[in-house]
Formats: C-alpha cells, structure tokens, sequence
C-alpha cells in the first residue's frame, strides 16, 4: 500500500466518502482511509488514502465526480521544514525523473499565495536537482506543491497576514486529473436536447450512477424515470436502462421523436435504453423479480411535482365495470383516456420504494434514492428499515439555509431469500405503517414546504 | 423500442389476471418494427438467462419472423458465442415502434405510440 493524494472539488462534501468507497467496490480494489478522525474529514479539500497500485489511483480519478486531482503523495507536513526534511529521507523518490521534462504547481486551497511566495517555494525543491527541462505547456510529470488552509466562514476578506497560517502542506507528483468531473459539464441540463422542470442536475445524476455501481453488464432501473436523468448517466457507464413513469409526457415530451430518446441519442447511450414504459409503479406488470442490479431514482417528493398513483381519492368508490360511450366502446380504449390518479404520501411512497426494491433487485443489488427531509425533524430511522435492506450511505444536500435538505439514501440488498412483490397497501385497508409507533419527519413534506417550514408547531394544511 | 426483453419480463396486471395465464402478452396489429445494433455483453445476457420464459421468447419472435433460437433453452456448455449472440439479436435488436399487445386472458389491449406502450390499467382493472 501507498498513500496517494487526493483533491476534491469543494462541494457535495458529504458525497465524498460514499462515492470512493463505491468507485473502489466497482474495480474491485482496496482503500484505506486514514485513521485520526480528523484526516478523513470530508469537508476538508485534501484526502491521504492508501492504495495498493497507482492505476487504482487513476481509477479513482476517472469515475469519481467529486475529484480534482489525484498525485502520489511525496510528503506533507504541518511546516516547509517538515516536509523538505520528509522529502530528503527519500531521495530516490525523485532520482527516477531526473531527466523528464516537467514542470510545478504551487498553489493553495482556500487562500491565495502571493506570486513571490511561489516562486521562492519552487525554489526551495533545489536540492532534487532535477535536470529535465521544464515544459509549462507538454511536461511528462508534474510535481504540485498544495497548501491547505482552513475554511474561512463565507464575507472574510482574506489578509495578506493569512499567508502561510496553513493547516497542512503536501508535495506529490500528480497523476491525473479527475477526468469524470469533467462529465458533469458534457451532461450539463442547460445543454440537453430534452429535460423538464424537475430534472435532476447533471452532477448528482452522475453521483447517483456512480452509487449504483453503474458498469457494463448491469441492469439498472428508474421506476420515477421523468425525463430520464439518470437512465443517461447510467447507461454512460455501460448498464443498460430502464425506465417507467406513471406520466407518458414526461417520457415523450412533444416531439415526434420521444424526449428521452432524443437525450439518449446526444449522449450516444440510445442502444443502452432498454425501454421506457408507462405504468404505475404501485400497479405495475413485471412478472418476476430479482431482475435489476440497481434501482436508482429521485421520487418526486412534491414540491414541484406531486407524486400521483391510480385510484380515486379517499372515500371515493372505483368503477367497477368498464365505462361504455355512446358508440358502444369502452372509455378506457380511447386514445384520450386518462385513468384516475390520486395523491402517493411520500411516507408510503418511499417504505413501497424500499420494499419494491427488495423484490426487484438481485441479492447484492443497490437502491439509490433521494429522500427529501426537513432538517429539524429528520430522525435516523426515517429512512425505512426493512429486512435485508441495509443503509450503505447516507448523504445530505441542504437546501434553504439548512432548513430543509435531501439525503442521498444508497441501499443494499443483503439477502438471498426470495420476497413477494409489495401489495402497495392494497387488499388491506387502513394498514397502518409497519412502524406504528413513528411517524418519519418527511411525511407530509409538501404540506410542510409550503407552510414554511413552521418550527415548533403544526404546518397549517 | 419494446424489445422481446421487456415483453418477456412483463405480464398483464388487470384485476383478476394471474400468471401464468396473463402471460406473454400477444402483439397485434404491429404496423411498425425496427431492427437496431445494440451493444453484445454475454455476462449481461448469461445473467438474463435464468428469468427469462424461454418458449414464450421463441414462440414471440417467431410470431415477429425471427426463429433463430432453438426450442428448448440450451444449457451449461450449449450457451456458446453463437447462442449468446442469436439470443442479444432477439432481445435486444428486435423494436417493436407501434402497435399493440394484448393480454392473453382478459384482452386488455396495451397501445405502443412511439416504441413507448402504455400500460397503466383503466380505472375497473385497478386491484383493490
């Protein structure tokens, strides 16, 4: 094992983790996180991790989305003197590109350095007498040199008496920049030739397919696909896709040629589509189970869409016999017909999800999900717990100044044992929740959202 | 789209339709089908193998004029590359862009518009 470098982008930091542990179980490889608490902490831009090889390096810099920059680490300490006296004890580190052209990154995170100090501090590397030529625009190796500072809260001006207060300095020499990140500009909504209002944005998609382990070979379904945001980055990574909605416009969209497919095709993924179909998930066709390697979704939690199932609202009685036109057709064959929906409560909706996905899934498989949640209320066990469904990561994105947020849920089926497909609350009424005694903090999340949030008391209806 | 996959994998879900009798569905008045090359993975396919209703899938793309694959699934060391290639041809390659299917017990019919079907159920077949 070596330790390698990483950097990452200054966002998502609570998807850090998740998604490294993820990226290293797709390729099948080891990584270890450092030990004291305080240098795995993910809000940080710097990671120390061992690897057993630099391709796994590599790897990671090619799949993970939240990376910058990936290097063999060479050094780091707390002080110049800490890391030039750590460089000397290796000197053969750096006797192997004696001769390669290449050139140096100096630079901060956090703070700017002023153009004096980093040339003194290139300087300061003399003693590896590099003889290689330096090469700014085409160099075979660069070796960076990246100081780390704290976190200054959001209006500081930065002071020039800052400079040099660092918390860390690191040398290595880069191996490569996160190309996947790169991704999130090409999968860009703004640029996508077919998208609708509650899409979800490029990155998370991409982090969403990464959590489900997205690789040729797999089967991966959306049973809220919409407008199929993360059907494309799926089949990006080789699965192939599949998706439902219970809304055939938002598959289609306007055109001719449906909307999904128009994406799938600028993205070069349309062979990986496997089908989209119009259904209710709680009313749906499949014939068996254990078909997917992956279900991955963002249910719509109603705030700008609310979540719809067949049926007639509360109280209402269902049609029993097909309805007959004045021509003697039934209604319902009707090219215009629409069935009755009625509301989908995000409580039931995501405890369906979690055991539908238990059905669905192959033994090992992963349910990945978004699971809106008001941030006072949000309580550990309000993400359903099922047997052999097991939480694998759980990462929030706070929205509203932290008011409310959406927790990025990434499950995993640990058993073999063969399950019923759920019964969506049908044949028994008034079933109460499995959990009789909680009531989850996101349950009448959109009632709540639009009464703002009200601390301390009941939202109005 | 609608690929001898997705049939395969789905049955009718009206109320009072159970398998095995609402399965496969029958396509009719198909005034559309396409054939379009599609990335061959054999692990993708090996792993299908075993939820898949075999007769149904022969008999299916024989209705569509495809009767490339043998009757009876073969097994073991039969699912050679030419087996795994005739299969992704028939599942994966096959669409099926307008028509119809129907189930085989109540009739209900499913319209494909544009390769996507439609399948949500009419409000009297909703299960209760």
């Amino acid at each position: 094992m070596a330790p390698y470098l990483l950097r990452f982008a200054q966002c998502h930091s609570e998807f850090r983790l998740p998604e490294l542990n993820s990226v290293a179980k797709l390729y099948g490889f080891r990584i270890t996180l450092p030990e004291p608490e305080e240098d795995r902490d993910p809000t940080r831009a710097f990671m120390i991790v061992d690897l057993d090889s630099e391709e796994h390096a590599r790897l990671l810099a090619r799949r993970c989305i939240l990376i910058k920059t990936v290097s063999e680490l060479w050094a780091s300490a707390t002080s110049y003197d800490e890391l030039h006296a750590c460089m000397k004890a290796n000197p053969e580190r750096w006797a192997a590109y004696n001769l390669t052209k290449h050139k140096y990154i100096v630079g901060a995170t956090g703070h700017t350095m002023p153009d004096a100090r980093i040339l003194e501090t290139i300087e300061s590397f003399d003693y590896m007498d590099l003889k290689g030529e330096i090469n700014l625009k085409k160099p075979d190796e660069v070796f960076v040199c990246m100081e780390e500072y704290a976190e200054k809260p959001p209006g500081v001006m930065l002071k020039a008496f800052d400079d040099e207060n660092f918390i860390r300095v690191y040398f290595g020499r880069q191996l490569e920049h996160g190309t996947a990140r790169s991704l999130i500009v090409e999968f860009d909504i703004k640029k996508r030739k077919y998208f609708g209002n509650t899409t979800m944005d490029a990155e998370i998609s991409l982090l969403m397919a990464n959590q489900a382990l997205a690789e040729p070979g797999t089967f991966i379904y959306d049973p809220f696909a919409g407008t199929g945001s993360m059907l494309y980055t799926s089949a990006y990574f080789g699965a192939q896709v599949f998706g439902s909605d219970i809304d055939g416009r938002q598959l289609r969209g306007k055109d001719k040629v449906p909307g999904i497919l128009r994406s799938a095709a600028q993205y070069g993924v349309m062979n990986r589509i496997t089908d989209c179909i119009v259904f209710d998930v709680t009313c749906n066709p499949w014939r068996c189970g254990e078909l997917f390697d992956a279900i991955i979704t963002d249910p719509p939690y109603g705030v700008r869409a609310g979540a719809k199932r067949l049926g007639r609202k509360e109280g209402l009685p269902m049609r029993e016999e097909a309805k007959m036109m004045e021509d003697g057709t039934p209604s319902h064959e009707s090219p215009d017909y629409r069935p009755p929906k009625r509301p989908y409560e995000l409580a039931e909706l995501v405890l369906d999800l979690v055991i539908m996905s238990r059905y669905m899934l192959r033994p090992g498989g992963r349910l990945v999900f978004f699971l809106p949640t008001i941030t006072d209320d949000y309580q550990e066990v309000d993400v359903p717990q099922i047997e052999g469904m097991e939480v694998i990561a759980n990462s929030l994105q706070t929205f509203g100044h932290g008011v409310w947020g959406r927790r990025l849920i990434t499950m995993e089926k640990t058993t073999s044992e063969k399950f019923p497909m759920p019964t969506f609350g049908r044949h028994v009424s008034d079933e109460p929740m499995p959990d009789g005694q909680h009531t989850p903090g996101h349950q009448g999340f959109r009632e709540k959202y639009f009464a703002g949030f009200r601390r301390n008391g009941t939202p109005q209806e | 789209m609608v690929k001898l996959i997705t049939h395969n994998l789905l049955c009718c879900h009206a109320r009072g339709c159970n398998y095995p009798e609402n399965f496969p569905l029958v396509f009719r008045d198909v005034t559309q089908l396409e054939v379009r090359e599609a990335d061959f993975n054999a692990e993708f396919l090996q792993k299908m193998m075993p939820r898949l209703e075999w007769t149904a899938l022969v008999n299916t793309a024989k209705q569509l004029g495809d009767t490339s694959l043998p009757e009876e699934m073969p097994q073991g060391d039969a699912v050679d590359e030419g087996i795994l290639k005739k299969l992704h041809h028939v599942l994966m390659e096959i669409h099926i862009e307008e028509g119809a299917m129907h189930c085989p017990k109540c009739d209900h019919k499913y319209p494909i518009l544009q390769g996507i079907p439609n399948m949500l159920l009419a409000e009297h077949e909703i299960g209760r």
